[in-house]
């Protein structure tokens, strides 16, 4: 059977599809000397050499800063409209296939005890199109976490990159299907050879039972091991804004005392004001307590509340990190 | 070097003169530099001194760390650059000289980014700061680990962050504020730029004084304008150009620029270049009845 092919020449029929239809094409492009994950018109911007865009495409369905509410001060109170989103189809080209698995994870979050509209209605109409991995670096560690760039879930399609620059195309979703089917212009059919991929080692010293176990266990909360590997954590909360998982958000008003806007903004555990009493007592009081904090949401909370990861694997904290805090050195530690 | 320094932490750890060592030590792959605390003598060999040593370690003698202030008196590995900042936190009265024990590297110089980092130490994986340096050998240690450097600094100083800065100068404001407006554009408000600089030891950054919110906290252009000058202005006449926020900024913001324009305006205004002399106020923090403007009068 021939296999279904997205040729290089026809990546900007591909694009042109999408944003003609109304649709949001988003790829890794080039800015400001890094990769990262932005809206594309033409598809001639699109780099397909890179490991991980710097950021990740979260923001695509969990905007760093978005109005939820309008309010106005009137004198019979304050009255509250709540904004709709406006969700269209979001094409996401070239992650990769440890991140395709986190939004699984953020819709678990998202959807728990409350259901969160400006994220579900979003990702309803997000088409993840996975490219595997030709290359890692040192800090990718999907397969010490059971993931590798054969991991196919979480994808609507999921790409191998031929010698050619082509790609071969395989869809794993309804909505994949319905991608592929919508824009099939930009599709051909025909034999290729895929490129070799990529398998980072897997980190032999690193047991995610044994990091789970000893989790479990309250007796590691004061444990110096916490003290010894993180205190030189600055607190930055760069590890967390381009995590793929990380989901934490903060309310605040911005305007006048008599109108504004109600936004949902980014906030991170790793700032000191993140558990900060109006008291004034803090309970997570030093850097580490909060670097611990982050350690536990992805390998105790979410292993033990649901079904998907809290960490991919991805690397992407560990590159970030001002101080080269690496996590795999903790999940090292709590092997032992 | 490093034995040598090796050497010296040990003896100060066991004769009990500090509780603490703050340098560097590797990753798990030994391609990365990372800081490391010491605290157990038997641990020294942990310690490493190369050219991917560029964190300035100054902050974590800021009142932020608290844990590692308990440990008791620290000594820190620091690099000229580094001292700087030390020098800036004792003229600020965040502690005083005898507080910290200075372990001052001679240095030659170290790379802007560790990711260039190919095994050798070419000028043009450094930073501007290097090139123009004038604390290759410290200027203030308790105890100094290295050759003395015979580098001298050229005469006017000069490199990127230098040229780059005459280019914008020509830009006019219409251009210059293009320019800003865009490259602020960017800002993802993480504020790892304040994070790492160990100026920025505000327990509660006026970020967060929410009641009423000064700076707004959303990532968009009016919030980061305002994040980013308040930032600058928070640092004139004292900011060293250390380049770690420049360094921490996950979106590659050019903040040196920011700093050494600072930095020229206060040389410019003050004749004053900040961290040299732990015995000289920064000029924004003292009042002089002789002062050449007026206006405060
Ligand atoms: S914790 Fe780090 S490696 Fe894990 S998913 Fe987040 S950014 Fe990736
Ligand atoms: S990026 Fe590094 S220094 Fe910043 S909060 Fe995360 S672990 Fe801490
Ligand atoms: S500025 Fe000077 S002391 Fe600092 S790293 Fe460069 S050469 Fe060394
Ligand atoms: S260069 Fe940046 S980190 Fe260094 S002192 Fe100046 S503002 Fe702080
Ligand atoms: S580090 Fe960069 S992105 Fe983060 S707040 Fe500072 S300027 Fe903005």
């Amino acid at each position: 059977m021939a296999d279904r092919i997205l040729k290089k020449e026809n990546l900007g029929k591909l694009v042109a599809s999408v944003n003609g239809k109304g649709g949001r094409f988003i790829a890794p492009v080039l800015d400001a000397r890094q990769v990262v994950f932005k809206d594309v018109a033409r598809a001639e911007d699109i780099v397909s050499d890179y490991i991980l865009a710097r950021n990740s495409y979260k923001e695509y369905v969990f905007p760093q800063t978005e109005v939820v509410a309008d309010f106005t001060v009137e004198k019979h109170g304050v009255d509250l409209k709540s904004r709709e989103v406006e969700a269209r189809e979001t094409v996401v080209l070239g992650a990769r296939p440890c991140e395709a698995t986190s939004l699984s994870s953020l819709r678990a979050i998202f959807t728990w005890d409350y259901i969160d509209e400006f994220y579900t209605k979003r990702e309803d109409t997000l088409v993840v199109i996975t490219v595997a991995c030709t290359k890692a670096d040192e800090a990718c560690f999907c397969t010490t976490v059971g993931l590798s760039p054969e991991t196919k879930t979480g994808s609507d399609v999921y790409l191998l990159e031929t010698e050619s620059g082509d790609y071969i195309v395989e869809t794993m979703t309804e909505k994949g299907k319905a991608f592929v089917e919508r824009h099939k212009a930009a599709f051909t059919e025909g034999g290729a050879k895929a490129k070799a991929l990529v398998m980072p080692e897997k980190i032999g010293t690193i047991d995610l039972n044994k990091v789970g176990a000893r989790l479990k266990d309250k007796s590691h909360y004061d444990d110096q091991v916490w003290a010894r590997l993180t205190r030189k954590c600055i607190g930055c909360g760069a590890c967390t804004f381009v995590c793929p998982t990380c989901h934490c958000f903060d309310i605040t008003d911005e305007g006048t005392a008599f109108a504004g806007e109600r936004r949902k903004n980014w906030d991170a555990c790793q700032y000191d004001t993140f558990t900060l009493h109006a008291s004034g007592h803090n309970p997570r009081h030093y850097q580490y307590q909060r670097w611990r904090n982050r350690f536990m949401c992805k390998f105790n909370f979410y292993p033990e509340k649901f079904a998907s990861k809290g960490c991919v694997g991805c690397g992407r904290c560990i590159r970030v990190c001002p101080v080269r805090l690496d996590i795999t050195e903790v999940m090292e530690e709590f092997s032992r | 070097m490093e034995e040598r320094l090796r050497k010296k932490a040990k003896e100060l750890l066991e004769s009990g003169e500090v509780k603490v060592v703050i340098g560097y030590g590797w990753n798990r792959q030994k391609t990365r530099t990372s800081p490391v605390f010491i605290t157990d003598a038997a641990e020294v060999d942990r310690l490493v001194w190369n050219p991917l040593c560029v964190n300035n370690l100054s902050i974590y003698l800021t009142r932020k760390f608290k844990d590692i202030q308990a440990l008791g008196r620290p000594a820190i590995v620091a690099k000229g650059c580094d001292i700087r900042n030390i020098v800036v936190l004792i003229t600020e009265a965040q502690f005083k000289r005898e507080d910290v024990y200075i372990l001052g590297m001679a240095c030659e110089g170290t790379v802007y980014r560790q990711e260039l980092w190919k095994g050798e130490l070419k000028p043009e994986i450094m930073p501007t700061k290097c090139h123009n340096c004038d604390v290759r050998n410290p200027h203030l240690a308790d105890f100094v680990v290295g050759e003395k450097s015979s580098f001298t600094p050229p005469e006017a100083p000069a490199g990127m962050v230098f040229d780059k800065i005459k280019a914008i100068d020509a830009m006019g404001q219409a251009g210059k504020w293009a320019f800003w407006i865009n490259e602020f554009s960017r800002c993802i408000k993480c504020y790892a730029c304040r994070q790492v600089c160990s100026l920025c030891y505000c327990e509660r950054c006026i970020t967060e004084k929410n009641m009423p919110q000064w700076i707004e906290t959303s990532a968009h252009p009016r919030g980061n304008l305002s994040w980013n000058l308040t930032r600058a202005m928070h640092l004139v006449g004292r900011c060293t150009f250390c380049g770690e926020c420049e360094r921490a900024c996950p979106v590659n913001i050019p903040l040196n620029l920011v700093n050494q324009k600072m930095i020229q305006v206060v040389k410019d205004a003050f004749d004053f270049r900040s961290g040299y002399d732990e015995k000289t106020h920064p000029p924004m923090i003292v009042f002089s009845p002789d002062d050449k403007d007026d206006f405060i009068k």
